[in-house]
């Protein structure tokens, strides 16, 4: 969930603004110094990137070669047989491995290529072979995937051809000179290598080191089709997906799924904080008036007899008064749970009548420069009212609370001195006060270690 | 009377058991939740239950689907649904076996202690007795129905009442008419709503159902 502070309000961006920097900051440098342009190139062959690239050509493309036979195989089968159950049979089968190698794929291209790719989901399967068969079959990423494998073969074979000719004159044009004297005026068994004189056998070699040294580049950028190929076939989006994010289009379609969430979660909020007020009242206040009215009701009646017990008449009078009072409790207790009164006069003056209300220990700093709207004032101050419940509850008094504004964000800390190992449970109080964060824009973060301290901060982008 | 008491809330569950004894009643027994209050009644057959209609587990209806359930197993168990809230619909599945032996009434009710009391002793008698508010409740809702609009202003006073339980020598008290043209009332409109004398139904009870039903 939103455990991590995320300046932009919402996952999508901080990812991609960390991408960025990154290969901003590389080339960049590059660019401005020719000395490091010079170390870039000449260190280049031996950075591991390359080595894990040729990894890649050399342990992917059998990978690709036996899947790509296996598939066709298969589907060469199932063509054979398809007008029969069988042919189904063998086409869901197909569609099932190709799934398979394409994780396989997908595992591979992860370590060596440095693609992350999640798998795309897997329906739930129902039992019976009817439904696995048009689970597998009606499976569009096992399409994908058979799709990928299609393609990954030429494609393979391309890259395997032009880095292994790269490379093989490299080292064929650079051993040349050596071999010249032992070669006695033959060519070099690769490429037709051959010079007259030793002089210029050096000009081969020569050409051999720009060459090598110009080989990481150019698998660098033939492997680029290899990323495209894995994101978009075997990975969860799809090739529209993948050409959407190309155009920035992720962002906004993030955004609107966040939107989705986070109104789905405020309506709920709504639901349940509605109900609860009902059963509160139901319960409380409601029932405390109808046995003052039972109470009184009985009194009543008595005093209408012709000899009044006073002493009973007393008892049912000082309960039905007592009941009175309780219901006036349980009232102001249930509208300050609605809105607390604190609250109008401002976020510092509601916590700090919280934090007295919490008993010493607490304190209260509140450091903004100006009025936030009441939505997010009401949201801070629940979360904090929360918070400081918990932190009670785990023996974390002292606590402090602080309210700041730091550039265009409303910041809540809630810091306490307890055990530590607060966390985001699925269902527990924290996602839920993560959850109502995030209908503001807001996010939640726990810094919480065993042993404490627990320092938990919330902010909440306001707007201009 | 020997009285079953189920209401999840403790102070009116107390409040109930003090009151039904400083009128000289006895409760037998006093339950949270309704499968507490069917074994009480298995139990103890008390001569009436007043059962809360939101109980636990989940707050809801628990009370009505147990009084339904023990009045399939005893017919005319009597049985006083007792609700913060009254739901017409509710009444309409409680009157349903139209055996008489139930009430539907407001926990505010209890505030006029005689009238509760007196309300719970005709539920005992057999008799049914709903909340002015489910009456006229039901009179809203079937505003619009041939039968009714069949009857005169009075016609609809006095089956008001009726559907409160009282006799008609009490409407008759309560609208300061005399028992004569009460009964003139009560025979008209018997008239307009299609029930002819007979001698094994109790029309009063069938009058009330005939708006439940429509």
């Amino acid at each position: 969930m939103a455990t991590r502070v995320d300046p932009g309000g919402y996952p999508g961006r901080r990812r991609r603004v960390a991408r960025g920097k990154l290969v901003g900051v590389s080339t960049q440098a590059a660019a401005y110094a020719p000395g490091a342009v010079l170390r870039r190139v000449l260190t280049e062959p031996a950075r591991g990137r390359f080595w894990r690239e040729l990894g890649w050509l050399l342990s992917s493309t059998p990978l690709s070669i036996v899947s790509a036979v296996l598939v066709l195989a298969g589907t060469a089968v199932g063509m054979a047989t398809s007008p029969l159950f069988i042919g189904l049979l063998v086409l869901a089968g197909v569609l099932q491995l190709a799934r398979e190698f394409g994780r396989a794929h997908r595992a591979l291209a992860g370590r060596l290529l440095g693609v992350t790719a999640t798998a795309p989901p897997r329906r739930p399967l129902e039992p019976g072979l009817w439904n696995w068969i048009r689970a597998r079959v009606g499976d569009g990423p096992g399409w994908r995937a058979f799709a990928y494998l299609l393609l990954r073969l030429p494609v393979a074979l391309v890259e395997l051809f032009f880095t292994g000719s790269f490379l093989l004159y490299a080292i064929a044009a650079i051993l040349y000179p050596l071999l010249w004297q032992a070669m006695d005026g033959q060519a070099m068994p690769v490429f037709d290598i051959r010079s007259e004189h030793w002089a210029s056998s050096l000009g081969y070699a020569a050409t051999g080191v720009l060459v090598l040294f110009a080989t990481p580049w150019l698998v660098h950028g033939i492997l680029a089709l290899d990323r495209v190929l894995v994101r978009a076939l075997i990975g969860r989006a799809t090739l529209a997906e993948q050409l959407r994010a190309l155009f920035g289009g992720a962002e906004l379609s993030e955004r609107v799924r966040d939107l989705e969430v986070s109104r789905a979660v405020a309506v709920e909020d709504t639901t349940v904080k509605l109900r609860r007020i009902e059963r509160d009242l139901h319960d409380g206040a409601q029932a405390q008036l109808v046995a003052v009215a039972m109470k009184l009701g009985s009194a009543k009646d008595a005093l209408a007899e012709s000899d009044v017990d006073l002493d009973q008449l007393r008892a049912l009078v000082s309960s039905a008064h007592a009941g009175a009072k309780h219901a006036l409790v349980e009232l102001r207790d249930l509208a300050r749970g609605i809105h607390p009164p604190a609250l109008d006069a401002g976020l510092g003056v509601a916590l700090s009548t919280l934090a007295s209300s919490a008993g010493g220990g607490v304190v209260v700093e509140t450091e903004i420069d100006r009025r936030p709207p009441p939505s997010v004032e009401t949201i801070l101050y629940f979360t904090a009212a929360e918070l400081l419940t918990n932190a009670t509850k785990h023996g974390g008094l002292p606590a402090r609370i602080a309210v700041t504004s730091p550039d265009g964000l409303l910041r809540l800390t809630v810091h306490d001195e307890g055990d530590g190992g607060a966390a985001v449970v699925p269902g527990g109080g924290l996602a839920g006060l993560a959850d109502r964060v995030r209908t503001v824009d807001g996010t939640l973060r726990i810094d919480s270690p065993e042993g404490g301290p627990t320092v938990i901060t919330v902010d909440i982008p306001l707007r201009r | 009377m020997r009285v079953v008491v189920a209401e999840d809330s403790t102070i009116l569950r107390e409040g109930l058991v003090e009151l039904l004894t400083l009128r000289g009643h006895e409760v037998v027994d006093a339950v949270k939740d309704a499968e507490a209050l069917q074994a009480a009644v298995r139990g103890h057959r008390p001569d009436v239950s007043i059962v809360d209609i939101r109980m636990p587990p989940t707050h809801t209806d628990e009370g009505l689907r147990a009084a339904i359930a023990l009045r399939q197993e005893t017919p005319g168990c009597a049985i006083l649904l007792f609700s913060q809230y009254v739901e017409t619909k509710y009444a309409a599945d409680l009157l349903a076996d139209r055996a008489g032996g139930v009430g539907y009434l407001l926990k505010d009710r209890v505030a006029e202690v005689s009238d509760f009391l007196d309300a719970l002793r005709r539920v005992a008698g057999g008799e049914t007795v709903l909340d002015p508010e489910v009456v006229s409740q039901l009179f809203a809702s079937t505003r619009k129905t041939d039968a009714l609009g069949a009857l005169t202003a009075r016609e609809r006073e006095v089956l008001g009442l009726m559907a409160e339980g009282r006799s008609n020598t009490a409407i008759a008290g309560a609208l300061f008419l005399s028992p004569g043209s009460v009964e003139k009332y009560v025979t008209s409109l018997f008239g307009k709503l299609g029930l002819p004398p007979s001698e094994g139904d109790n029309r009063r009870v069938l009058a009330v159902l005939r708006y439940l039903d429509s």
